[in-house]
């Protein structure tokens, strides 16, 4: 008898998708590199032709492919003639327009990380290339598969919550390193802001099915103040309204220290007529004291979200359903942080945001 | 050598807060007389005290005076026994609006009496303990702070419900908070606020979030909820600083954790503080050994003076009230808090990276 290892259930009914990596630059390529490398239902390519434009010590290119076991072409347009059913793009959010209007252009399927873009405009550029090109579009937010904000929604669906008075959400983490370019506002968009308050927008989106409809944020950068490597803000906090009156708060700071224990984490506490729910995907672990103390352990155990997402892209590819978040999900929560970085421009002023047929 | 005479405390008002400081000062030997329009015998019994029919008969045998009706009448009953002579621990929100706040330190000053805002929260350890790490250099600069509180909606006595009467869930519940960010993280400068109420079922819920800048750049974020009749008293805390985080969560602390039936009825119990005595007890203490130490109004830097004063009652009314006009406005709202507490004769919050100096340390 044997035994079988590898995921993915590839059989004649279920023929291997080829897919490639677009992009090293964020730190979920190697993620994403590991589950679909062990795949047997996927065949891997990658290219990380920007690779050259990164800080010296940030391992990129081919290095970073034959470390993780990955094929590797020099450009995208060798991975893209290829003919790859579906890409997976992780490069600096400013590039992810012009990677994604080449992979629709070449009739591929597209996962893009998050944000989708730094600009409103791109991101209705990508929704509406892929529509033209009738490639599914989706927007890498893991935490929306994670069981516990599968619990809150049901939760909500089952109606136990009641009338949603609002929510509290925080995504707090380290402040990203090994990676320059996030805290470069030419490539990231911004900072925390950008960074961290789309996730816990998406959930929201997916929780209440309603537009944003104001939004006010304030920011500082008291946190990393003296690291001139930190060039955008690294505290926040947004408001939201939404569109049916539920009042939210969004902590987007990059406040864990570098020495925490995790890398940081998000919840999301729910109130409604019924009660209150609260989620902490992250929060799973086993703690103690390591290192003879010196160090806090961490050693979290909750389920891989990259491997659960991935699972339901490939899916979608499969079948052409449309994603959980998709592109519009993807405009839709830019749109939040776009009116967030507009009212901190404007001293705090609250932005109100129109509904556009598009998202 | 004589013992001092006792000290005889006039309690006004005999609600849920009467039940919380009533065996307080008992506790430390006072004796009690307790006014109130509804309930006064019973809890005079219950605390081995006496019922005063009136707030004269009261004023006439009170050394000081203890209000704890409900927010509209502090102003008239706090004034009142001001005006005679005796020193006042008033519940917080010290008054409904800044303006009758304001008035009641001004009737204060005029009969050169001691008046002190019952901000308990700045006596529960665990935000004492905030506050004095916080002060210490422990996270460094603060940047990013966050506090919440909830309960079920106060249904238990109707004047709660009446923005008119209570302010709502900001001026009354968030209050403790909006004083504890001030307190921690320094003077304020602007303030923005959302609120959502919803009545379903006949039974109200209110939600709010404020949103606190500071003078030096940290911004706070209070969320306030009167909820559901099922849900559990809670607080939580979220210090990020620019050298480390404190955070607090009163569902996570304490040695002991029940939770047992029944829902309570006639008032949800005040929240337990996570270890040791019971916050108002300390509260009380220090106010009493205020009231001892002088027969007349007490400068805020005289080491005997409480942790909170008078006009950190006024100015946490202001913030309250900014919120409650942003709330209405849908605007953030500009204030000076530094600016308030000259102008009303308090001494400014210090920088964060001032640490207190041991002849300040009442305000420790």
């Amino acid at each position: 008898m044997t035994v079988d290892t590898a995921s993915g259930a590839a059989t004649p009914d279920v023929p291997v998708l080829k897919v490639a990596v677009l992009s090293f630059a964020h730190t979920h390529a190697a993620s994403y590199v590991a589950q679909l490398r062990d795949r047997r239902d996927v065949e891997l390519l990658t290219a990380d032709p920007d690779a050259a434009t990164a800080p010296a010590g940030e391992l990129r290119g081919r290095e970073f492919a034959d470390r993780h076991g990955a094929p590797y072409v020099a450009t995208y347009e060798e991975a893209l003639a290829w003919g790859p059913d579906a890409v997976i793009v992780c490069a600096e959010n400013a590039r992810h327009r012009d990677v994604v209007l080449a992979a629709a252009g070449a009739g591929a399927h597209v996962l893009c990380e998050k944000p989708l873009a730094t600009r409103v405009a791109d991101a209705e550029a990508m929704v509406a290339a892929c529509d033209a090109a009738g490639v599914v579009l989706m927007t890498a937010y893991p935490v929306r598969f994670s069981p516990e904000f599968q619990t809150l929604r049901a939760l909500a669906e089952a109606g136990t919550l009641g009338t949603v008075l609002g929510a509290t959400g925080t995504n707090n983490g380290k402040v990203p390193a090994g990676r320059a370019w996030f805290t470069d506002p030419d490539l990231a968009g911004g900072g925390a802001l950008v960074d961290h308050v789309v996730h816990v927008a998406d959930l929201l989106d997916a929780l209440l099915g309603e537009d944003a409809v104001a939004v006010r944020a304030v920011t500082n950068r008291i946190l990393h103040g003296d690291d001139p490597q930190v060039r955008a803000e690294t505290g926040g906090l947004v408001s939201i309204t939404y569109a049916g009156g539920a009042e939210v708060t969004v902590d987007c700071s990059w406040s864990m220290p570098d020495d925490g224990p995790t890398w940081g984490g998000l919840t999301l506490q729910v109130v409604g007529t019924g009660g209150i729910v609260e989620v902490d995907p992250f929060g799973a672990h086993v703690g103690g004291l390591v290192d003879g103390g010196a160090r806090p352990a961490w050693l979290g155990f909750g389920e891989n979200l990259d491997a659960l997402m991935l699972e339901h892209f490939l899916g979608c590819v499969r079948t052409g359903e449309v994603p959980g978040p998709d592109g519009r999900t993807g405009l839709r929560t830019l749109r939040v942080v776009a009116a967030a970085q507009e009212s901190v421009a404007a001293g705090g002023a609250v932005v109100r945001l129109t509904a556009d047929p598009v998202g | 050598m004589t013992a001092p005479p006792t000290l005889t405390v006039g309690l006004v008002g005999a609600g849920g807060i009467a039940r919380a400081h009533a065996p307080a000062w008992r506790a430390l030997g006072a004796d009690l007389v307790v006014h109130s329009l509804a309930g006064a015998p019973e809890l005079a019994a219950a605390h081995g005290g006496r019922a005063a029919g009136s707030l004269d008969e009261l004023l006439d045998v009170a050394d000081v005076v203890d209000v704890v009706t409900p927010t509209p009448r502090h102003l008239e009953v706090a004034a009142t026994a001001l005006a005679a002579g005796r020193h006042v621990l008033c519940e917080k929100p010290l008054a409904r609006t800044g303006t009758d706040a304001v008035a009641l330190l001004e009737a204060a000053r005029a009969a050169d009496r001691q008046l002190y805002p019952g901000h308990v929260v700045r006596f529960f350890p665990e935000y004492a303990a905030l506050r004095a790490a916080v002060r210490a250099g422990d996270v460094g600069t603060p940047a990013v702070l966050r506090f919440a509180r909830g309960g079920m909606f106060p249904v238990w006595s109707p004047w709660f419900a009446d923005d008119a009467q209570s302010g709502g869930v900001v001026l009354d519940l968030m209050i403790h908070d909006l004083d504890i960010a001030r307190w921690v993280a320094g003077e304020v400068t602007e303030v923005f606020a959302t609120r959502r109420t919803v009545e379903q079922d006949g039974a109200p819920h209110a939600l709010a979030h404020v949103v606190l800048t500071h003078a030096d750049g940290a911004i706070t974020h209070v969320r306030g909820l009167w909820g559901a009749p099922h849900t559990t008293f809670r607080t939580s805390f979220h210090v990020a600083g620019d050298a480390g985080v404190l955070r607090f969560d009163s569902a996570g602390a304490g040695g002991v954790r029940t939770d047992l039936p029944p829902v309570p009825s006639g008032g949800q119990d005040r929240p337990a503080p996570a270890a040791g005595e019971s916050p108002y007890l300390t509260e009380i203490r220090e106010v009493a050994r205020a009231f001892a130490a002088s027969p007349t109004a007490l400068p805020e830097s005289d080491p005997r003076h409480p942790r909170v004063s008078a006009v950190d009652g006024v100015v946490a009314v202001e913030i309250a009230e900014a919120a409650l006009a942003s709330i209405e406005s849908g605007a953030p709202v500009a204030l000076d808090t530094a600016a308030r507490a000259r102008a009303l004769g308090g001494t400014p919050l210090p920088p964060h990276d001032t640490p207190d100096l041991v002849t300040t340390g009442s305000r420790a």
